[in-house]
């Protein structure tokens, strides 16, 4: 009896290994939502006014510290400062990362700063439609905290500024703030440096209209965001852990393919491949993102999350073909490029903006493709493009799945005409297929739901003395779901042992017998017939 | 004879503690200059009129968070004159008394109920801020978190949003509110109710940065609102503020005064809500007993029918009018912080003022 071990084992078996599967997946959930801290953190940080008094600004290589034994000197408000006369170009507003007596951690991962910008109404000074702010930036890093300031990256950066004024614009209104979106300042791909600081110019220059109409700016605020180092100690171990279950598995499962006689057929490749795209997720190489320098560990991180939606995508589009037990002959990658091409070009396109986006940050971390109106466009498209790629895939993913169901239906109907053991049988079959459509819709009904719930709630629920991370019970299950996934895939899906190999005979399976019914994964294709197959010609034979 | 004196400077002592028992004095850390401008010398916790004890020690122990305390201060009061800008009393300060308001707020009034919800909503506001900006270490939220130092922050980050403000404004704000009586606790609830204005009105901010900047990873952090909004909030609470009667209940250290609501058939204040147990004075006549300055001389609106218009403002009197020959500024073209270039036109008023 050949065919994969789903096909072989016992429901009594099958339920065994689903509970396990079950318990690895509640502790999966449980290690993110009670080990682990939240997956990121949020720091305020309020830029302090410092008055350069070098008057050629853009010479001096001068950092302006916001506080410390060398801080700047400081004006509290622009009242101040226009009663003092300091030109806006002497001004330079100063942040220092972390706060006093905290140190970053290349356990950080990374770090995005977002700007914003508190701008008072004023009647007779307001935000020009379309106003772009250009903010002249630069970022040092230190090791020591009395040590000097490095250069690590400076730009002349535009933003747009959209901001809206809610209440009615009167002169009773004037000193409201404006409600002015979010911006992008900057992404770090690496916290590699113990102290960071930024010094932010806004420079006016009337002949060139920079900085005109922009409104009564009266203070810069910004926003870090890190990964937490406990989230990333807790993540690492995982990823740890799950490489070598995952590559054991993987190496169990190949082996079993090359000890059959017959080549692999495409649905074995297709999961093998999905395993290697698992286990190149799982590889801990961010582990070197502790002792070295490497800041596109961010752009390497999407790609491998790329390659694996991907392969999954494609896997399911394969899978629901070579179970549409209709005719057709299939097992070959080119029938499938109508279903797989939207899922390679939206990849490819998202690829295209996660370089321009990422990929530009690696030289200039202040570059966001967002700021200006051509990068807009073009990242609008992109997105678009693989939005649109994406509905094209669910398209037919539905309508294939749609397509399997109805032939299961359809072979149902004439399972009463079979004997008992045949019947039984074949409705085993339906079953244990129906099951793993099941359990992919369970998982990905599990993903969104768990993805609802982290974008809903504010991040932690207590119970009693217990906080729970939800954001972060989030990440490790669904990373944990899906491993278990692949896992089980190769698992169940690998050739059944039971005396594999040993039958090379009648490979043509059309209508070789009375009647119609088959019930034909390729996975038993060329291998020979099925179990049930071969059960049809016995009986016909009888 | 020595007893006697004892006796008389004790009571001398209790008599002015008693005077100035509902009067923050330390407000008048807002109006001096020194206190809150940055760069000069430390503020010396001593030279600050008023402090009782414990607020001396919380100043010698926090010396570096001082300066925010008096800029918030400073923020409730402008936030208070802007509030109250049209109307009869005009949270009007007066320099050169240590009892900046003047003899207004010794009353258990609205007007006290505001100006203590607000200054105390400023420290905390002023003192969050600060934080933000870095200027003191003691905002952090190390001692949240167990384990040595520093090991907190690397393992869960910490996102002090505004509790460590709330709780300096607690501290040191309500430190001299502990006295058994009624315009005490009355302080107390206003005060409280400031601070829970700020963290009534923190707003969410979120930002996505998952796999190519998706949703897939979002972080949400919660911001201070602008102090005009809180200002905004407080004045409707001024509004709507619940008058109290004062009870007085026998208890093992002696007498304690308690408020009660007195109007039982409305809502019972929550813990956001002003209260008041004494009746304003109407703010039209100069009354040096209860601090009104009148509104005599007062410019009014002529064509409004509000508080702020020239009948409800001059009380009745009637209001002169005048023409004024202005010169403004005009045709500004508007640089980004300290540099404005105009015209300068000359514009015709007419103002009015009460009689």
């Amino acid at each position: 009896m050949a065919g994969a071990i789903i096909e072989n084992m016992s429901t009594k078996k099958l339920v065994i290994v689903g509970v396990i599967l079950l318990l690895f997946q509640a502790f999966s959930f449980m290690v993110g939502g009670l080990i682990a801290p939240s997956p990121t953190t949020a720091i305020h940080y309020m830029a302090t006014k410092c008055v350069d008094n070098v008057k050629s600004h853009y010479m001096s290589k001068k950092w302006f510290m916001p506080w410390g034994p060398n801080h700047c000197d400081k004006v509290r408000d622009f009242d101040e400062a226009t009663a003092k006369k300091i030109e806006a170009n002497n001004i330079v507003f100063a942040v220092h990362i972390p706060m006093p007596n905290k140190e970053m951690s290349p356990w950080f991962q990374f770090m995005l700063v977002i700007l914003q910008f508190d701008i008072a109404f004023k009647m007779y000074n307001q935000i020009e439609d379309g106003a772009v702010v250009t903010v002249d930036v630069g970022l040092a890093y230190r090791d020591d905290s009395l040590g000097e300031w490095t250069e690590m990256a400076h730009s002349i950066e535009q933003r747009k500024l959209s901001c809206n004024f809610t209440t009615p614009k009167t002169i009773d209104n004037e000193g409201r703030y404006y409600e002015c979106d979010l911006m992008p300042l900057m992404e770090l791909g690496c916290v590699f440096h113990k102290y960071y600081l930024l010094n932010i110019r806004l420079p006016v220059s009337d002949h060139k209209k920079v900085n005109r109409g922009i409104g009564e700016i009266k203070d810069i605020r910004l926003v870090g965001i890190h990964q937490n180092g406990g989230f990333t100690k807790v993540w690492f171990a995982m990823k740890t852990f799950l490489t070598p279950s995952i590559l054991i598995i993987m190496i169990w499962y190949w082996r079993r393919i090359t000890m059959m006689s017959r080549p692999p057929v495409l649905l074995e490749k297709v999961i093998f491949a999905l395993g290697i795209s698992m286990t190149f997720i799982n590889i801990p190489v961010e582990w070197f993102s502790v002792g070295f320098e490497w800041t596109w560990m961010l752009l390497f991180g999407d790609i491998r999350q790329g390659i694996f939606y991907a392969m999954l995508l494609s896997f399911w589009i394969i899978f629901c073909g070579e179970h549409l037990m209709d005719q057709m002959e299939r097992n070959r990658f080119s029938v499938y490029w109508k279903q797989v091409g939207p899922i390679v070009f939206g990849s490819f396109c998202l690829f295209i903006f996660d370089m321009c986006e990422r990929g530009v940050q690696l030289t200039n971390p202040f570059y966001s493709i967002w700021a200006s109106d051509v990068g807009t466009e073009l990242a609008m498209a992109f997105i678009i493009v693989a939005g649109i790629c994406a509905c094209l895939y669910f398209l037919f993913l539905c309508f294939m799945v749609f397509q399997v169901f109805r032939n299961i239906s359809g072979k149902r109907t004439s399972l009463p005409a079979m004997t008992k053991a045949r019947r039984l049988h074949y409705e085993g079959l339906i079953f244990r297929f129906k099951f793993l459509m099941l359990v992919t819709l369970a998982c990905a009904a599990m993903t969104v739901i768990f993805f609802i719930i982290s974008q809903v709630n504010e991040g932690h629920w207590h119970w009693g003395d217990y906080t729970v991370q939800v954001n972060s019970a989030f990440f490790t299950g669904i990373y944990g779901m899906w491993n278990l996934y692949v896992f089980a895939l190769m698992f169940l899906y690998a050739p059944s042992h039971k005396r594999y190999g040993d039958e090379q005979s009648s490979g043509d399976q059309v209508g070789n017998s009375g009647e119609d019914i088959q019930l034909t994964t390729t996975i038993t294709h060329v291998d020979g017939p099925t179990e049930v197959y071969k059960m049809m010609r016995k009986e016909a034979q009888e | 004879m020595d007893l006697y004196l004892v006796g008389y400077i004790m009571c001398m002592w209790l008599s002015s503690s008693r005077v100035l028992g509902g009067y923050p004095i330390w407000w008048s850390l807002a109006l001096g200059q020194q206190y809150t401008s940055l760069g000069s010398q430390p503020i010396l916790c001593g030279s600050i009129p008023g402090l009782v004890p414990k607020q001396l020690r919380f100043c010698r122990n926090y010396i570096e968070i001082m300066p925010s305390v008096a800029e918030g201060v400073k923020l409730g009061i402008q936030e208070c004159q802007h509030q109250f800008r049209g109307r009869r009393w005009n949270c009007t300060t007066i320099k050169d008394n240590l009892a900046i308001f003047g003899p207004v707020l010794d009353k258990a009034t609205r007007e006290s109920a505001f100006v203590h919800a607000i200054a105390s909503a400023g420290v905390a506001f002023a003192v969050t801020r600060s934080c933000a900006e870095g200027t003191s270490t003691m905002c952090g939220c190390d001692s949240h978190h167990k384990g040595p130092p520093g090991e907190g922050w690397k393992w869960g980050g910490c996102s002090e949003d505004a509790e460590f403000g709330v709780l300096v404004s607690r501290e040191f704000a309500d430190a001299r509110e502990n006295r058994p009586d009624a315009r005490s606790a009355m302080n107390r609830h206003n005060n409280e109710a400031g601070r829970m204005t700020i963290l009534e009105n923190m707003h969410l901010r979120c930002k996505c940065h998952g796999l190519s900047g998706s949703c897939e990873v979002k972080t949400c952090w919660w911001a201070q609102p602008d102090f005009r909004l809180l200002g905004d909030y407080l004045k409707d609470k001024y509004d709507s503020a619940s008058e109290m009667v004062v009870e007085k209940h026998r208890e093992s250290r002696g007498w304690v005064e308690t408020l009660r609501a007195k109007y039982a058939f409305f809502k019972h204040p929550t813990e956001r809500d002003l209260v008041y147990y004494e009746g304003s004075p109407n703010f039209c006549e100069p009354n040096p007993e209860t601090g009104s300055f009148g509104t005599r001389d007062r410019v009014c609106n002529v064509s409004s029918h509000g508080i702020e218009g020239c009948d409800l403002l001059c009380c009745g009197r009637g209001h002169n009018t005048r023409t004024e020959k202005r010169k403004e500024k005009c045709h500004c073209i508007f640089h980004w912080c300290c540099y404005v270039s105009c015209q300068e036109c000359v514009r015709v008023y007419d103002v009015h003022t009460c009689k």
